[in-house]
């Protein structure tokens, strides 16, 4: 019987955490959110029960009997017996008959129009705002704009309201205000125009970069390692800047180098053209600027890992060509490549399902533009999620955008396990058996 | 030892205190504002000096009141700010008093994290019966005064004098241009055919004949309405996608970027550069805010604002539309704190911080407009003539955005398909119907598509 190692365990915990905090659970609460109508406008812990003038129209859409409308909109502020007995109760005997002989049975449809009329008291004025106001709600007789912790006290008071039993469940299920579940996020997805192009977005933003990652970081590394030491360390340190640089400075940079006061329209200016934003000018130009941004940080780490692993290739096999009379690109064809097969693998995986969820080079350079044409399937769900010049965040949709991206990347990861095939790479090393 | 005896004299005689007549309560109130910068400041010091007042108010009335106000006005940009308001209301740490777009009323108020200030404040009370009434609209939704307006402003249509003069119109000419734009004599027509011409005399650069704001706001709003759009059904309160006319101001930006006097990628152009630009004449018409007024002659170093440039209403589009422009005030609010007692004095804050003399100092500092009839008779505000011009001439023809749970998806498809034509992406028939589209499937019956 196998003991169980505690020491390993523990080392294993903040690892084991890391994962369960970091990346387990806001995946899990993705798809959570995702199934919800969850925005600014229902909160995110849970609602209470409010009926107003919007929802009693949504409800009017929905077909709530004539009768039953007129009573929740008129039923407003009445100078009947029973607020009457209240207000004799708070306020003294002789303030109830005053106002009953000023305004009995009195309805007011607003509660300033209620409020002015308690301003009518002559012998016994209400002489504080606080107490006025309570004084009008003992005469409220409407349901609107009162807000309910519970269905029970909601449902309580439509009762006395006297209205329909029959349209109980469907006025309360309107004046939820809280999130609940729902399926058209996913299906709101399908049917939205926009969604296509941001799928297709996706595939060229990654398409193209991808190539461009693995590449140019391919003919970095080979270049690099012909190149005499000191001068391969200089340009592998300039390569490398990219990734090293903080987002904001480097996209700053680019936006520097292709605005249309900036370094490039400067230059050509000086032959004739025409000065002109090189970054957003037309959609052709933004995707290059993009697939660049993007292309040469992945780039930097192709190199680094195309570089490590063309140094592990026996110096020997490389001489022996030499002497057959390889060229150096009969070499890099015929030796090089075939060696890091496993580290273009790498790259090639790593990066789709980085590229597919990464959108921060994008949002600081054309944050999808122009006109939504670099708009990717993770940007649309950030703006969709966080960003809204009206102020009502949509939780629920942006979290079913996102849910479809891990859905994708998970499907992606076990093509790619199967496609590579995996298991065979990280067989048990025979010399060793 | 020693300290615990005078702890424990200190509490006796706090104890003996409070049960004496005068009642000394403790109590902070933290306001935040979005969208501010320094000039902006009287947004929170107003509360400050309203809480000095409270404080003697009460003191009069028997009761030692003392209010710490703490202060945040450093939030990055507005996306920022809602979702630092939003998530503190979640986790009930909210601020007393926000100071927002009168946008966030509806979905706030949905989800509970404001109160009405009618809850506690008497609307017929000095200074909230001297508010301007569509201003006080403007902070209402669904019926329910759920704030209070804290500044007003309108986004008028400028026009630097000098390219105007070079294209041919005479010192009269430019001072007639407002009244004809408010009789609808002078046409977003106009100002394409005007911006070519001072394209092609070589008064501006290429691009610069019409500059237009660079991101999405209420702005791309008035010309909508310049082509006879509706924004609101006012029969059902209900909003409204109007296609003929939204398909018309698209294709007012196309035509704009087809004639040379807009740039095509002028969206996303840096904020800081197209102030400095405007400011000192590289561009021939543009729009913007009354508060920009502040920012040309303070930070950009226009000296001489009244005789460089001319401002009107936003032109009419064609015969279906009207020069109009759009108030986008923003107003304070009370958040849904764990007493009410806390909720009740920020109500009367905000109510002390509306008198038309403190909100004066906040509108002449930061170049913003009024909100009460009275502030025409403070010698600050009277006196000042960028104020006095822009109320009159602007704020009489200003409406403001709808208060609507889902206006901010509404107006993101708007600008989405706005975005997709001006750029070239698509034509504009085509940018409508995906609007169309977007807008049927997202807000359902709370939109109508004429």
């Amino acid at each position: 019987m196998k003991r169980i190692n505690w020491l390993g365990l523990g080392l294993l915990a903040p690892a084991f955490c890391i994962v369960i905090f970091f990346f387990l659970a806001p995946v899990i609460l993705t798809g959570f959110f995702a199934f919800t109508n969850m925005s600014t406008s229902t909160g995110v812990t849970g609602g209470e029960y409010v009926l107003n003038q919007t929802g009693l129209r949504a409800i009017e859409d929905k077909g709530l009997p004539e009768a039953t409308l007129k009573q929740l909109k008129n039923a407003g502020y009445r100078v009947d017996a029973k607020g009457l007995a209240a207000m004799a109760e708070q306020f003294g005997e002789n303030a109830a008959a005053e106002f009953a002989e000023l305004h009995g049975d009195a309805l007011f449809t607003s509660r300033r129009d209620m409020e002015r009329a308690l301003k009518d008291l002559r012998a016994n004025q209400i002489r504080s705002t606080r107490d006025r106001k309570a004084a009008a709600e003992l005469f409220k007789r409407s349901v609107l704009n009162e807000r309910f912790a519970t269905e029970d006290e909601f449902r309580a008071v439509l009762i006395e309201a006297n209205i329909n039993p029959a349209d109980h469940d469907a006025i309360v299920m309107q004046a939820y205000s809280g999130w609940v579940w729902t399926k058209e996020n996913i299906e709101l997805i399908f049917t939205l125009p926009s969604s296509l192009r941001y799928a297709m977005n996706t595939l060229m933003y990654v398409g193209l970069t991808l190539s461009f990652n693995v590449l140019f970081g391919l003919f970095l590394a080979i270049s690099i390692f012909y190149l005499p030491p000191r001068t391969s360390a200089i340009f592998s340190t300039i390569w490398f800047l990219p990734r090293v640089l903080p987002p904001v400075l480097y996209v700053l940079m680019w936006k520097w180098f292709t605005w249309d006061t900036g370094f490039i329209a400067t230059t050509l200016s000086w032959v004739g053209v025409a000065p002109k934003n090189w970054m957003l000018d037309t959609s052709t130009h933004a995707w290059v600027v993009i697939v660049l941004i993007n292309g040469f940080v992945g780039a930097s780490l192709g190199m680094i890992l195309f570089s490590s692993a063309i140094k592990a290739i026996p110096t020997s096999m490389l001489h022996a060509s030499e002497v057959d009379g390889a060229s150096r690109i009969q070499q890099a064809r015929y030796i090089i490549l075939p060696q890091l097969r496993w580290p273009i693998l790498f790259v090639t995986s790593y990066q789709t399902l980085s590229l597919l969820t990464s959108f921060e080079y994008i949002l600081l350079s054309t944050d999808g533009g122009p006109g939504r044409a670099t708009e990717v399937w993770s940007l649309a769900a950030f703006h969709t999620a966080l960003n809204n010049y009206g102020g009502n965040l949509q939780y629920g949709l942006g979290a079913a955008f996102a849910m479809l991206l891990v859905i994708i990347g998970i499907i992606a990861s076990l093509t790619y396990l199967r496609f590579f095939n995996f298991r065979e790479m990280i067989a048990k090393p025979r010399i060793e058996g | 030892m020693t300290i615990s005896i005078i702890r424990s004299a200190l509490m006796a005689s706090a104890v003996v205190l409070a049960a004496g007549p005068v009642l000394a309560e403790d109590i902070t109130i933290t306001v935040w504002a979005g969208g501010s910068n320094e000039s902006d400041s009287y947004r929170l010091e107003a509360i400050e000096m309203a809480a000095d007042m409270l404080s003697r108010e009460s003191a009069i009335a028997g009761q030692e009141l003392n209010i710490t106000v703490e202060k945040k006005l450093d939030f990055g940009d507005w996306p920022e700010f809602k979702q630092a308001v939003t998530l503190a209301a979640e986790a009930g740490t909210a601020p007393n008093i926000v100071v927002t777009s009168h946008l966030d009323i509806a979905p706030w108020s949905e989800a509970g994290y404001i109160v009405p200030v009618e809850d506690y404040l008497d609307l017929d009370s000095w200074p909230l019966n001297n508010i301007y009434d569509n201003l006080m609209a403007v902070a209402a939704f669904d019926d329910v005064q759920w704030g209070l307006p804290q500044d007003a402003e309108s986004r008028p249509f400028f026009f630097w004098k000098e390219t105007m003069r070079g294209i041919g119109y005479s010192d009269a000419e430019i001072a007639a241009l407002p009244a004809k734009v408010e009789a609808g004599e002078y046409t977003l027509e106009n100002v394409l055919a005007d911006a070519k011409k001072a394209v092609e005399a070589g008064l501006v650069e290429e691009g610069y004949g019409f500059y237009p704001r660079v991101s999405n706001g209420p702005d791309y709003a008035q010309f909508y309405q310049s082509f006879g759009g509706e924004l609101q059904d006012p029969e059902t309160g209900k909003l409204v996608l109007d296609k003929t006319a939204m398909e018309a101001m698209y294709q007012f930006f196309v035509d704009a970027v087809a004639a040379g006097v807009t740039r095509k990628n002028h969206i996303g152009t840096d904020w800081s550069q197209w102030y400095n630009e405007v400011a000192n004449g590289k561009a021939a018409m543009w729009h913007g805010g009354t508060w920009h007024y502040g920012r040309y002659t303070k930070t950009e170093g226009n000296t001489d604002f009244f005789g460089t440039i001319e401002f009107s209403l936003i032109p009419a589009g064609n015969a279906n539309g009207r020069a109009n422009t759009i108030t986008h005030p923003l107003v304070y609010l009370v958040t849904n704190q764990e007493t009410d007692r806390a909720e009740e004095i920020a109500s009367q804050l905000i109510k002390i911080a509306s008198e038309p003399r403190i909100n004066s100092l906040h509108a002449i500092k930061s170049a913003h407009l009024g909100i009460a009839k009275e502030q025409s008779n403070i010698e600050l505000y009277a006196n000042d003539r960028w104020a006095s011009m822009a109320t009159e001439r602007l704020l009489g023809a200003a409406n403001a955005q709808p208060n609507h749970v889902q206006y901010g998806a509404f107006s993101e498809a708007l600008w989405k398909g706005l975005e997709a034509s001006w750029t070239g992406i698509k034509t504009p028939a085509e940018a409508i119907a995906e609007v169309e589209a977007e807008l049927k499937a997202t807000l359902g019956d709370e939109v109508i598509i004429r």
